[in-house]
């Protein structure tokens, strides 16, 4: 199979942890304040992961267009999440999960 | 302009924004749709659909071009690929004109069926081809003037971007911000998603956009070191291989080609492209076979395949590995304009070029959406006037009426008679008048319901592009998908997608009532059932 879900689920739960690191959007994925600690946590847990997506592209693609793609793949995972905050926020961050979980099966099938 | 430096940067995003909008809207969609070039001038050949690649493609070709110009200058062979299932078979006349243009002239080219060798007659259309052209030379413009106003435009969206960013208050702090449902603050918000998330993209198209006509916009470098200007300056950096200039005497070549393209195969490891030979018959015939290689987003944009060169007797003369050791400056150059023809891309990397390019598309046309719900909302109910008219009404014939007409472009393709004089001037026609019809309305009717009825008319249309298909060709939805023919089924799901789209923003705006002030309760109660939550 593909790695392109992999990269995208990656990427999407990259951001979706960003999101959570912000005060804002934490509240409305998870309906409850964070302290500043678990901010930073979602933080560091974010660029992690999207430094996972990038090592995905550079996998993928030769090195010149897989570095030029992690930018792209952002954009792509960032729009449905951008989408699901207003309209269903509880979603977000099971789906942040799920996935990346189904993609990863969806490698060995 | 008066103001801080925030306040200025806003004006200029705006205006530049307004005047050229019209223009990178069309850009952007027509662009989108470039990356499928090959794909929709296959969906537009019917008459090609049947031809499957085999083994025997290069001997049929080779017996073809023999059969039919065996006294030509020059023989072109492009063996199918995955991104066309017909040979192609070119051939330069040997004709004074021909030899004047020192055999740079196109020649006579057709189409060959790659399993049976039969030459195949597909409708005249421009096909893909004719959106490509549009999106940096418009149409019907002499093309060095079209090409300089793509290029402004192309600027000053360069400018709209550097200023977006400055203007945009929170650009972090508001990344993942979407608040749908308030008119303008809505807008604001799609507007700043799809521009900030695809920011990079925006900006490699953009700029790589400029780099492709750096020769026509900063000549003077080139004009400078070279007294034969940039042709100069390309016959260093690109050399190319001048054939021999007059044919020899008559002479008789290899009667198979399978055993040297198999040889050049071998040798690279990789599946032949193309068999080139000039002076075909005669004693200096070169038959020069070249392969694929591994993709390189540096490398340059054509060429550069390794080749293997025989005489026309097939003995070996030269091998070329088909390398280049392109200097930093020309690899950045490289990745860049392949980045931004989408060279090199496998299947899904494609897709997702396209769906960047939906992005860019999204970006420019909420941002014109912007403009006027701005407008309209500061109004606070009163009677709009001309000047607000008059944006929204190009607004609608720039988005709604351009998609419209390029539905109109790919029925008239199915619908006009393939022995219509002219045929591929008048696909082209359609696709101008369905533009000019929704530019009439969209300017009489430029209001909500004008909208609704523009969008109906994009649903309607698209919707009925593959139902065309499938009335007038056999490569309809269903045998493409029986096929597992992934283009052509594509083209066919795509189009149902864009009519579902625009028939789910038809029935959002039919339900929609323009947002006033006391309003706020009615919304709430509204944003209930759809499971909106206020934030």
């Amino acid at each position: 199979m593909t790695v392109l879900p992999l990269i995208g689920s990656l990427g999407y739960a990259g951001l979706t942890a960003l999101a959570l690191a912000m005060k804002r959007h934490h509240e409305a994925m998870l309906g409850a304040k964070p302290d500043e600690r678990r901010l930073r946590v979602f933080r560091v847990l974010g660029w992690a992961l999207l430094v996972l997506m990038m090592a995905g592209c550079l996998y993928r693609w030769p090195t010149a267009l897989g570095l030029s793609m992690t930018l792209g793949m952002v954009t792509l995972a960032g729009l449905p999440l951008v989408f699901l905050l207003p309209y269903r926020p509880r979603l977000a961050v099971p789906l942040a999960v799920g996935l990346p979980v189904l993609a990863c099966v969806g490698l060995f099938v | 302009m008066k103001g801080g430096l925030r306040q200025s940067m806003a004006w200029l995003h705006t205006w530049s924004g307004l005047l050229l909008g019209w223009l990178l809207v069309a850009i952007f969609i027509t662009g989108t749709s470039a990356y499928f070039r090959d794909e929709i001038s296959f969906w537009m050949a019917p008459e090609l659909h049947q031809s499957v690649a085999s083994e025997a493609t290069p001997e049929l070709a080779w017996a073809t071009l023999g059969a039919t110009a065996p006294d030509a200058r020059a023989w072109d062979i492009i063996l199918p690929h995955d991104r066309s299932p017909v040979a192609e078979l070119r051939w330069q006349p040997d004709t004074p004109e021909a030899a004047e243009g020192g055999g740079r002239r196109r020649g006579e080219r057709v189409e060959m069926d790659a399993g049976s060798g039969e030459i195949l007659e597909p409708r005249a259309s421009r096909g893909g081809d004719f959106l490509y052209r549009f999106h940096f030379e418009l149409y019907g413009v002499p093309r060095i003037w079209a090409r300089w106003l793509v290029c402004v435009a192309t600027m000053m969206m360069l400018v709209a971007i550097v200023s977006g960013v400055i203007t945009h208050k929170k650009i972090f702090k508001d990344f993942f911000t979407f608040r749908p449902g308030k008119g303008q603050r809505s807008w604001l918000d799609a507007h700043n998603a799809t521009a900030v998330l695809a920011l990079p993209f925006h900006f490699m198209i953009t700029y790589s956009g400029l780099l492709i006509f750096m020769v026509m916009l900063m000549p003077w470098g080139m004009n400078a070191a070279y007294e034969e200007g940039w042709r100069g300056f390309f016959n260093d950096v690109f050399p190319r291989q001048e054939a021999a200039a007059t044919g020899g005497t008559p002479a008789a070549m290899v009667d198979a080609i399978q055993p040297l393209v198999n040889q050049a195969e071998a040798t690279f490891g990789q599946p032949a492209q193309r068999i080139s030979v000039s002076w075909p018959n005669r004693d200096n015939a070169r038959i020069e076979i070249s392969t694929g290689k591994e993709p390189a987003i540096t490398d340059r944009r054509r060429g550069g395949n390794p080749a293997l060169v025989f005489d026309g007797g097939g003995n070996l003369l030269d091998t070329k590995p088909g390398l280049y050791d392109d200097g930093a400056s020309a690899r950045i150059y490289n990745l860049l304009v392949n980045l931004h023809l989408a060279r090199f891309a496998d299947p899904a990397t494609r897709w997702l070029f396209f769906l960047f390019g939906v992005v860019g598309s999204a970006m420019a046309v909420t941002g014109m959406l912007l403009w006027v719900s701005k407008r309209t909302q500061q109004l606070r109910g009163r009677e709009p006037g001309f000047n607000l008219r008059l944006v929204n009404g190009l607004n609608m014939a720039a988005i709604t009426g351009l998609m419209t007409a390029m539905a109109g472009y790919f029925i008239a393709n199915r619908l006009l008679p393939a022995d219509l004089a002219g045929r591929e001037s008048w696909e082209i026609r359609v696709f101008f008048l369905t533009w000019l019809a929704t530019l009439l309305h969209a300017l009489v009717r430029p209001h909500r319901r004008g909208w609704m009825e523009q969008l109906a008319a994009l649903a309607l249309l698209w919707l009925a592009v593959p139902l065309v298909n499938l009335a007038t060709t056999h490569s309809h939805l269903f045998s493409a998908i029986a096929w597992r023919h992934g283009a052509l089924a594509s083209f066919d799901l795509v189009c149902l997608v864009i009519a579902a789209g625009a028939g789910y923003a038809l029935w959002r705006l039919a339900g929609h009532r323009p947002v006033r002030k006391p309003a706020r309760a009615a919304r709430a109660a509204r944003a209930l059932p759809e499971g909106e939550t206020a934030s």
